[in-house]
């Protein structure tokens, strides 16, 4: 039956089925028993009926009074459900009898035995008529069983519960059918957008890497375009460093060479703080957002800002000291604030200010409060159509090799991720300023005290230590004036110029009391690979490891080894080395 | 109506008559006549067996027949014994005799007085119940008397007389008396 198979296909619940086969089965087994049992009381009345007018006319027939037993069988009429009544005598013949319209007599009639039987709505009933043992006849009637309407309002109920029964079985069902149903599709649905979500991770993951390579390019750009600048600088500290160094072998005046030295001294330290920077700079970082104060901020750029652009440029800072700190990334910013200043400078081709200001604006409305920060130029400004474009990507009025128009569009994505503001305001031959507009936030930025504490004079005296290091550097240059601050701190050493050579050295006389290695060296293994082998095999000796790289050294203080930073001076290096010997992990 | 019934009854049991044996003769209609008459009454006085209780000292065992006498002239020729063949009462058989004395005559349940048959009917109240006929008018009426009405055997019935002598007679067969005196 297709429906059945419907039912199983739509996972009809069984119980349900079977329940409803249960009432089935329950109905009609009623229904029969009821039927049956009505049955076995309509034959018995009906036989009493026969049996009753079977003795009345047993006199009649037996003394052939035809009309007394048309008087019997007429009383019988009284009964509605009597259709017809008939005497016969024992020869069979017909003495007294009568018949409803439409009915007839039905024959056979010879026959005296006892019979009972239903026959098409009819119950037909035959009785012997007997007194005494003598059989006189037989009496047969005919009788109208419950008609089937009368009948089949009897099991309306019936039927009617049953119905309600079998309806909320199947209702029942069917609401479960549809709920299961709705469960998978919904299953499926979930599977489907885990899928999607996985997939749009990935992408997100993977423009996570491209803007993180466009910053890094925005970056290497920015200082690219530095490049100038800061060369010119350099200049000028070799400049110092080699007239002054030429000068010191001319005189022997004490004075003069005191004075001589520490003009070198102060040219070399101003290089290495612009090369520190730079290296800072331009640092692979993640983007991550930290509270930050834009003054102590902007004045920390201020020298990197003086060297890198053209001395005929001032570079003002006007900042308040109560700004309110922002949230925003300190590469980013510093990024944001090198391109614009290099924009400025190529703005002011004869030379010129740059007035880099900041104010609180507190918000209006539903706006909330910012700091604005204003970098402004004299140079020549824009016309209005160049403004309107500025911070398209790839837009540039530069001519090719001097600019890719990535720097500004990095100014506008940095504001907007941080949720701030940007404007340009330009006249042609009025100067241009670019107004960055940062969200406030409540909460308090870190003390600044992650600058390297000031260099704590005569940590180390000449002399006072006595100890032994094994130094690997495969710069010989570098290896000798380490070497000469070695013997003026008052440690012996043993110089080697790879990895490869210092295992050597350690397994012929393993009496070192510290390793002092480059990171980045030619060969097999780099300085990180040789402290974590000396640390493997010799873990009581301590290691210092240097770098100018500034990757390397973060993968040095990654694996817990004390680092100093090149370029370095000979009291930080007699104070790490010192720190180094007393507790080897930072 | 009723008359119209009665007619047809007798011409069907002439018809009926017409099968037995004993009525061979046609062409004699009066004889037959007489003949379906007395059928009738010998049938008549078997089926009173079943329709009269006799008291239980009436019978000797509870097999005893139920015994039916004709004293006098015997008008039945035969059909009687016919009508009382394989007939029983009360599960007796039914046997028929003809007494010749008084003392013959006190064994019967069932005394049919014909023709000069008054002098064998026992003296005192025996149980026996006793059957006059119109045909053959007795000094005095038995319990239940013959007579021909609407050209149909028909009896009257003495109650009186039948339960004076331990008898009881059916209600039933009392509803098909002509009269009923007593009672």
């Amino acid at each position: 039956m297709p429906w059945v198979a419907r039912l199983r296909y739509g996972r009809f619940p069984v119980v349900a089925l079977v329940s409803l086969l249960v009432l089935l089965v329950a109905g009609v087994a009623i229904a029969v028993l009821n039927e049956q049992a009505l049955k076995v009381q309509t034959a018995r009345e009906a036989g009493a009926q026969a049996d009753l007018l079977a003795s009345a006319v047993s006199g009649a027939l037996a003394f052939d009074d035809a009309a007394a037993a048309q008087d019997y069988v007429d009383a019988v009429q009284v009964n509605p459900s009597v259709l017809a009544a008939a005497v016969y005598d024992e020869n069979g013949r017909l003495v007294a009898s009568f018949v409803r319209d439409g009915e007839t007599i039905f024959h056979g009639a010879a026959s005296s035995e006892r019979a009972t039987l239903f026959d098409d709505g009819r119950l037909l009933v035959a009785r012997p008529v007997e007194e005494a043992g003598q059989s006189l006849g037989v009496v047969h009637l005919k009788l109208l069983e419950t008609p089937r309407a009368q009948r089949f309002g009897r099991y309306a109920g019936l039927l009617l519960v049953l119905g309600l029964a079998a309806l909320v079985v199947v209702v029942l069902a069917v609401a479960q059918g549809a709920l299961r149903r709705a469960n998978h599709q919904l299953a499926d649905r979930a599977a489907e957008l885990v899928r999607a979500n996985s997939l749009l991770q990935q992408q997100m993951i993977e423009r996570e890497k491209a803007e993180e390579a466009l910053r890094q390019s925005q970056k290497m750009e920015a200082i690219g375009r530095l490049t100038g600048g800061i060369a010119h600088d350099f200049n000028n500290l070799l400049m110092v460093a080699s007239s002054g160094i030429e000068l010191l072998d001319r005189t022997s005046d004490p004075k003069r060479r005191e004075s001589l030295s520490a003009g070198i001294r102060q040219a070399v330290e101003r290089g290495a703080a612009l090369t520190r920077q730079l290296l800072a700079f331009s640092r692979r970082s993640p983007l991550k957002a930290e509270v930050l104060d834009a003054r102590a901020h902007i004045e920390g750029l201020r020298f990197l800002l003086e060297r890198s652009l053209r001395e005929d440029i001032e570079v003002v800072l006007d900042l308040p000291s109560d700004l309110w700190p922002v949230e925003a990334d300190r590469g980013e910013l510093e990024l944001a604030l090198l391109n614009l200043a290099v924009n400025a400078r190529d703005a002011m081709p004869q030379g010129g200010r740059l007035i880099i200001s900041a104010s609180n604006a507190a918000g209006e409305g539903e706006a909330g409060d910012m700091v604005c920060l204003r970098i402004a130029d004299t140079g020549g400004g824009m016309p209005e159509a160049v403004a309107l474009r500025v911070f398209e990507p790839f837009f540039t009025t530069k001519e090719v090799g001097r600019g890719t128009g990535l720097g500004l569009s990095q100014v506008y994505g940095f504001v907007k991720s941080s949720g701030g503001e940007i404007s340009v305001e330009s006249r042609e031959g009025q100067g241009t300023t670019f107004t960055l507009c940062l969200p406030r936030t409540d909460k308090t930025p870190p003390p600044p005290g992650e600058a390297p504490a000031a260099p704590a004079g005569g940590a180390a005296r000449a002399g006072e230590v006595n100890a032994r290091l094994l130094l690997v550097e495969d710069d010989d240059a570098v290896a000798i004036g380490v070497g000469h601050m070695l013997d003026d701190l008052g440690y012996s050493h043993v110089r080697v110029a790879s990895a490869a050579e210092a295992l050597e050295a350690l397994d012929q006389d393993p009496g070192f009391d510290l390793i002092f290695s480059d990171m980045v060296m030619p060969g097999e293994m780099d300085g990180l690979g040789l402290a974590q082998e000396v640390r493997r095999r010799m873990p009581s000796t301590p290691v210092l490891l240097t770098t100018g790289f500034s990757e390397a050294a973060s993968a040095a203080t990654g694996e817990a080894f004390r680092l100093l930073p090149k370029p370095y001076g000979i009291e930080s290096l007699s104070e790490a080395l010192a720190a180094t010997l007393s507790d080897p992990k930072p | 109506m009723g008359l119209g019934r009665g007619a047809l009854r007798v011409l069907i049991a002439l018809l009926w008559s017409g099968l037995l044996p004993a009525a061979a003769s046609a062409g004699q209609p009066a004889p037959l006549q007489a003949n379906l008459e007395y059928s009738v009454k010998a049938n008549y006085l078997v089926r009173f067996a079943a329709f009269v209780e006799w008291p239980p000292r009436a019978f000797a065992t509870a097999q005893s027949p139920v015994v039916i006498c004709v004293a006098g002239h015997d008008p039945f020729r035969g059909s009687l014994e016919t009508a009382a063949r394989a007939q029983t009462a009360y599960g007796r058989p039914l046997a028929v005799r003809r007494p010749n004395s008084r003392e013959a005559a006190a064994g019967c349940h069932i005394l049919y007085v014909g023709q000069g048959g008054a002098g064998l009917v026992p003296e005192g109240r025996p149980s026996i119940l006793l059957v006059t006929d119109a045909a053959a008018p007795p000094a005095d009426r038995g319990m239940i008397h013959f007579a021909i009405s609407d050209n149909r055997v028909r009896f009257h019935i003495d109650l009186q007389q039948a339960s004076r002598a331990g008898l009881s007679i059916s209600s039933r067969l009392l509803n098909l008396a002509l009269s009923v005196r007593g009672g």
